[in-house]
């Protein structure tokens, strides 16, 4: 094999060394890949050339022959740099098939189950930056027509932020009770994050309990972007703003709550600060124009109208996502 | 993908100026800078933040972080010159409330 | 059979002895200039190691003859501090990124076999062959 290689480098080299033309280059750089791809390191390729050197011009001064064994001596460590690397590549291919294992894990064990109430068209959709999600959405509902909504948002991206998100999900299905209050399930998550995590690691959630025999929506917030109002009958859009402090700060945090009627064809917009957040390249994208978007779709279904927003904020980004996107849509049928 | 972080400190007191953005890349950078000073008993820091043109909640994790420690060792934070950008980012997350935080153009809290 | 030498590394003139008498015993055997190269780069690593982490040590080479088949041997000893992580030595990217050269992980690909073992506090002992093919 390697005589093969040593016989056919001398030929290569010897055509050039006649003519020096560009076609004897490219057959060079042709036979480079070759090498590579058979593993020759560059120290062996010196040796090669200086072998092949030696056969064609037996003559040359000794200087030559001494600075080839120089160069070798030079080349070993971009060898072991050259070996290095490849195996590094193989590691990271095997961290990104493990990746790939983690997120359809954490796929199923975040699936909730969209409740369907009388009078209320839900439209959702969650895509993370990276594989996985440190966004969450989460529904508890029950026979009477009550249905709580959770949107929460890891701080972090990535593995960190799903791990933590689990923890979440454990602690909402320990709740299991959905006419519960806002403010208490706030509390009650708060104190299951703040004992178990890093000091450098919150979470933000929105938390909306809907009661379809009265069409309220009872609403608190720990530290998350607010939810937004569309009234049909105004064509305006508020903030439902509640004071509450981030998961995981404080043990003593209390979360306020308020409720709001809702009225044929309104509009509860609940998302996450990677639909808020995004950044063109002449700045941030402002709110007003989330709004627009919806104000475009706002007489159809609720999931026609998250598409739409996703899409055109999407396009606007060149297609760059710089946080995990959650955006949720009640529309009052 | 930039920022610049000077932290200087004479008797626990720590003055601190940030320029730049904090987001995924940079705060990496803030935490470490940061990390330096929040053991130590009673330290007084004071970072100012009016060239900061953006930080997202990776940012503000830093800053939290920074503050429980600081707080739990006696210390004190107060961070200076928000932007209305940013003051908004603490407002809602209900950390203007506990932070000692000053915007741009105001003189008290 | 074998036959062996060695050189005592304190200062880092000492590197330079090492490799020397590394190349000899290679050349001697009948490596060529690549392997030759490979080998002394391997005893160059062992014996800064040795000059950076310990202070001092022990780079001995060994002419081996198994089954017809001739190698080299090269021990590395030092009576330092031990590594304490050893798997986080091993690792490709630990040493280089830190523009430590090739490191371990290095000397095992330039060498055919390589053994390591260390004790922290007592010392660090590796041994590593290649053969002559």
């Amino acid at each position: 094999m390697v005589h093969k290689i040593e016989n056919q480098y001398k030929e290569i080299l010897n055509q050039y060394m006649q003519r020096q033309s560009e076609q004897n280059l490219y057959v060079g750089q042709n036979f480079s890949r070759q090498l590579i791809s058979e593993n020759i390191s560059p120290e062996e390729v010196i040796s090669v050339h200086k072998a092949a050197m030696q056969e064609i011009y037996k003559e040359l001064p000794d200087v030559v022959w001494h600075s080839f064994d120089f160069l070798i001596e030079m080349m070993i460590n971009y060898g072991l740099a050259l070996q290095e690397r490849q195996s590094l590549l193989q590691r990271q291919e095997e961290i990104r098939v493990e990746m790939d294992l983690a997120a359809n894990v954490q796929e199923t064990l975040l699936k909730t189950k969209l409740p369907a109430l009388k009078g209320l068209d839900i439209g959702l959709l969650s895509i993370p930056a990276r594989k996985m999600n440190g966004d969450y959405i989460y529904f508890i509902s029950d026979e009477e027509g009550h249905a709580g909504i959770a949107v929460a948002d890891v701080i972090g991206k990535g593995l960190p932020a799903a791990l933590c998100m689990s923890m979440v999900k454990f602690g909402m299905d320990s709740l299991n009770n959905s006419p519960a209050s806002p403010s208490e399930v706030l509390g009650v998550i708060n104190r299951v994050v703040e004992k178990s995590i890093d000091d450098s690691m919150f979470v933000s959630m929105f938390y909306g309990r809907y009661d379809a025999s009265t069409a309220a929506l009872t609403y608190g917030s720990a530290g998350h972007e607010p939810a937004i109002l569309y009234r049909s009958k105004t064509g305006e859009f508020d903030e439902l703003y509640a004071k509450g402090l981030l998961l995981g700060v404080s043990p003593a945090a209390a979360y306020e709550e308020h409720t709001v009627q809702l009225e044929e064809n309104d509009l509860v917009i609940m998302m996450t600060d990677g639909v808020t957040e995004g950044r063109t390249d002449e700045g941030f994208i402002e709110r007003e124009v989330i709004f627009e978007l919806i104000q475009q779709k706002k007489d159809e279904p609720a999931q026609t109208i998250v598409q739409h927003v996703y899409d055109e904020l999407e396009r606007m980004q060149n297609a760059e996502l710089r946080d995990d996107f959650t955006l949720v849509i009640y529309k009052k049928v | 993908m930039n920022i610049q972080v000077e932290l200087e400190e004479t008797d626990n007191k720590l003055k601190g100026y940030i320029h730049g953005e904090i987001d995924a890349h940079t705060a990496p950078v803030l935490r470490e800078k940061l990390e330096a000073y929040q053991n130590k008993d009673g330290v007084n820091a004071e970072l100012d933040l009016s060239d900061v043109d953006y930080m997202d909640s990776t940012g503000l994790g830093v800053f939290v972080a920074f503050y429980k420690s600081v707080n739990a060792k006696g210390g004190h934070v107060k961070l200076t010159g928000l932007s209305s950008r940013l003051k908004r980012l603490f407002d809602i997350t209900g950390l203007g409330d506990i932070m000692d935080i000053e915007s741009v153009g105001k003189g008290g809290n | 059979m074998s036959n062996q030498s060695s050189v005592e590394i304190l200062t880092e003139w000492d590197i330079v002895a090492a490799r020397q008498l590394g190349r000899n015993v290679a050349k001697e055997l009948g490596f060529g200039t690549v392997d030759q190269a490979r080998i002394t780069t391997a005893i160059s690593e062992l014996a800064r190691n040795i000059y950076l982490y310990a202070g001092q040590g022990r780079i001995e080479i060994q002419q081996l003859t198994e089954n017809g088949v001739k190698g080299i041997l090269i021990i590395a000893a030092d009576q330092g501090p031990g590594i304490p992580d050893v798997r986080r030595v091993m690792e490709d990217g630990f040493s280089t990124s830190g523009g430590l050269g090739a490191g371990l992980p290095g000397v095992k690909r330039l060498m055919d076999e390589f053994k390591i073992e260390t004790i922290p506090g007592e010392g660090t002992d590796i041994r590593a062959t290649k053969w002559l093919r």
